[in-house]
């Protein structure tokens, strides 16, 4: 389980593999969070949110719309995300922290997820994709 | 060069219909043999699957900062027939109306020279990077204003002179905001961040005319020799994101009811005329008005500043101009000897409307409509001119800026923010921003020449030389 930025010129790409479709989409929220606000995150705060959607790629995209639009509102740092995944519907946990300048400053805003390019594979091994932040 | 192109001119390239499966149109792309060196596939691919779009007139084009993006490249510039075509977030990105405007000022580089402390009071003032909010309280009420009048609001407000509105493209206000389609959601982020910069490649700059190409048109424009300005780049925050993550939605879901294949998800479109395509286009405009609203405020802030520090008159900083470089429109444009109406959609590229144009104002008229094209951190930006080819051949369009050549994470293993920042202050370039990362991401290096991608418009002649500015001190997000 695991997440890494690959070179992508004008954007952030990030590569996300998990054993599991709900920890694919756990370890993307994470790598969304890294790549805005680093690596100092702590929960405490937790907010629900629930999903449905047309498609696997379509879900990811608006979970992780909806966990930027919240993080800006609110003023929210999250740090994980506890996930199901029923059919195109998800129910999120997400655990976080108020946003604190001397910690969160050092990060790029992401201005939108991207659909390009973006597909969720699957093997043996678990899921894997391909994700391009627009920063 | 990669393979499968055509070179049909020095810095003129064919991406013929074939490349990919579903072109309508062949691509065109301006680069100098240099500048080819650092063409990434995927770039060319983008450009080619946007020719693959229903109703795109002439070619689907790049201008020299051409570079790999999401659903249109980065540079691309397409117009599509108002009643056949369609309209594409993919064309314009998330920071709708992302854009450039240059302030101009009575100060001389001597005046400002090595002072810290202006650009200290400017990072303090002007809110940058990530979860910054504004200090200028924007109401719901406020919200409307700024998004169905733009500029105007602003001024209307108090955040800059009725003269300002003269020198932003369309006024610094699209009349085609529709409210109606912009999500409570977009509305929510849209009022704390009025009046702030955002990250990433956005920044605010202190500058010098170093050089002069065209007496006439400096003059006109109003820039002299040794004269400081202000660059500022940003666009519609956090409104303009929620709008296009809203309406991209609705628009996969209309791609499939108007049976439109596309070859990246991305490219979700819908035609112009469509319940679907009206609303995203309204939302859209109101969304560039925000943008408007947004660096007029910042401009605001930025004259209240320089006013206390130098004591010079708000009015004696006027704006040279403003340009949108994320954004759809639509413009007349003559096709096979006829004016028509278009809708022409310019993802990182440059309106640049040649002499006569209506939308200029009168004294620049003769001239054509300034162009402003921002460097790098440390390299120059340049001003150029708007022309009759660009009108003949990029329906008005031009590059947007250097074009980065480095990705991110390369930046951040390659170079170091803090060493960047003492290399530039050995050059007299003053650099403050919240993180050495945000430095390193943004580094002179990871871009193109500026004045390669400037050089390459400027012999085509989709758009000609007026003046070049190097910086003096930056605040980044």
């Amino acid at each position: 389980m695991s997440f890494e930025e690959i070179p992508h010129t004008a954007d952030v790409k990030i590569h996300a593999s998990a054993p599991t479709l709900e920890a694919l989409f756990s370890e993307t929220f994470k790598a969304l969070m890294q790549v805005m606000y680093g690596t100092e995150r702590g929960d405490g705060t937790i907010r629900k949110i629930r999903i449905e959607s047309t498609d696997n790629e379509s879900l990811l995209a608006d979970f992780l719309s909806e966990a930027l639009f919240l993080s800006e509102v609110e003023g929210l740092v999250f740090s994980d995300a506890r996930i199901r995944i029923n059919g195109y519907c998800l129910i999120a946990e997400l655990r976080g922290e108020s946003f604190d300048p001397a910690r969160h400053s050092g990060g790029s805003e992401v201005k939108g997820i991207s659909y390009s390019g973006l597909e969720i594979m699957h093997d043996a091994n678990g899921y894997m994709l391909d994700i391009i932040f627009d920063v | 060069m990669l393979e499968g192109l055509n070179r049909v001119g020095i810095y003129e390239w064919e991406v013929p219909i074939g490349y990919v499966p579903g072109m309508r149109v062949a691509g065109r792309f301006f680069l100098s043999e240099s500048l080819a060196k650092t063409l990434e596939p995927g770039a060319v691919q983008q450009l080619a699957n946007v020719a693959t779009l229903p109703g795109i007139l002439k070619n689907s084009l790049a201008m020299p900062d051409i570079h790999w993006g999401y659903g249109f490249p980065i540079g691309g510039v397409a117009a599509f027939s108002v009643d056949e075509g369609v309209i594409s977030p993919g064309g314009v990105g998330f920071d709708i109306n992302c854009g450039v405007r240059l302030l101009s000022t009575p100060l001389l580089h001597k005046d400002v020279s090595g002072r810290r402390d202006l650009i200290d009071e400017l990072f303090r003032t002007v809110p940058t990077g990530v979860g910054a909010k504004s200090c200028l309280k924007v109401s719901s009420q406020s919200l409307d204003g700024m998004m169905v009048k733009g500029a105007r609001w602003a001024v209307s407000a108090g955040y800059g002179v009725e003269r300002d509105l003269m020198r932003c493209e369309e006024g610094g206000v699209m009349n085609a905001a529709d409210t109606r389609f912009i999500s409570a959601k977009a509305k929510q982020r849209g009022i704390p961040q009025g009046g702030t910069l955002g990250s990433g490649n956005h920044f605010l700059e202190i500058q010098v005319v170093r050089e002069i190409f065209d007496p006439d048109a400096a003059k006109a424009f109003g820039l002299t020799l040794g004269q400081v300005c202000c660059m500022i780049h940003c666009g519609s925050r956090g409104l303009g994101h929620q709008v296009c993550t809203d309406h991209l939605k609705i628009l996969e879901s209309a791609t499939k009811k108007y049976h439109i294949t596309i070859p990246d998800r991305q490219l979700a479109c819908a035609p112009i005329t469509s319940p679907e395509g009206r609303a995203y286009f309204g939302a859209m405009a109101a969304s560039a008005n925000y943008a408007w609203a947004n660096r007029q405020m910042i401009t605001h802030t930025t004259r209240q500043v320089l006013s206390k520090m130098f004591r010079v008159e708000y009015e004696e900083m006027p704006l040279i101009y403003d340009v949108a470089h994320n954004v759809a429109k639509i413009e007349e444009h003559i096709l096979n000897g006829k004016s028509r109406k278009v809708c022409v959609h310019r993802k990182g590229a440059t309106r640049a409307f040649g002499p006569g144009s209506r939308d200029l104002p009168p004294d620049l008229t003769s001239i054509g409509q300034p162009v402003i094209i921002p460097g790098s951190m440390g390299t120059s930006s340049y001003v150029l001119h708007g022309t009759q080819l660009a009108m003949d051949r990029t329906f008005g369009s031009t590059c947007h800026g250097a074009g980065r050549i480095m990705s991110r994470t390369q930046a951040k293993k390659n170079l170091n923010g803090r060493e960047i920042t003492a290399n530039l202050l050995k050059e007299g370039i003053i650099v403050r921003a919240h993180s050495e990362n945000a430095i390193a991401d943004e580094a002179p290096g990871v871009y193109k020449p500026s004045d390669e991608v400037v050089n390459v418009v400027h012999e085509v002649g989709i758009s000609r030389l007026v003046a070049r500015l190097s910086p003096l001190g930056v605040i980044k997000g």
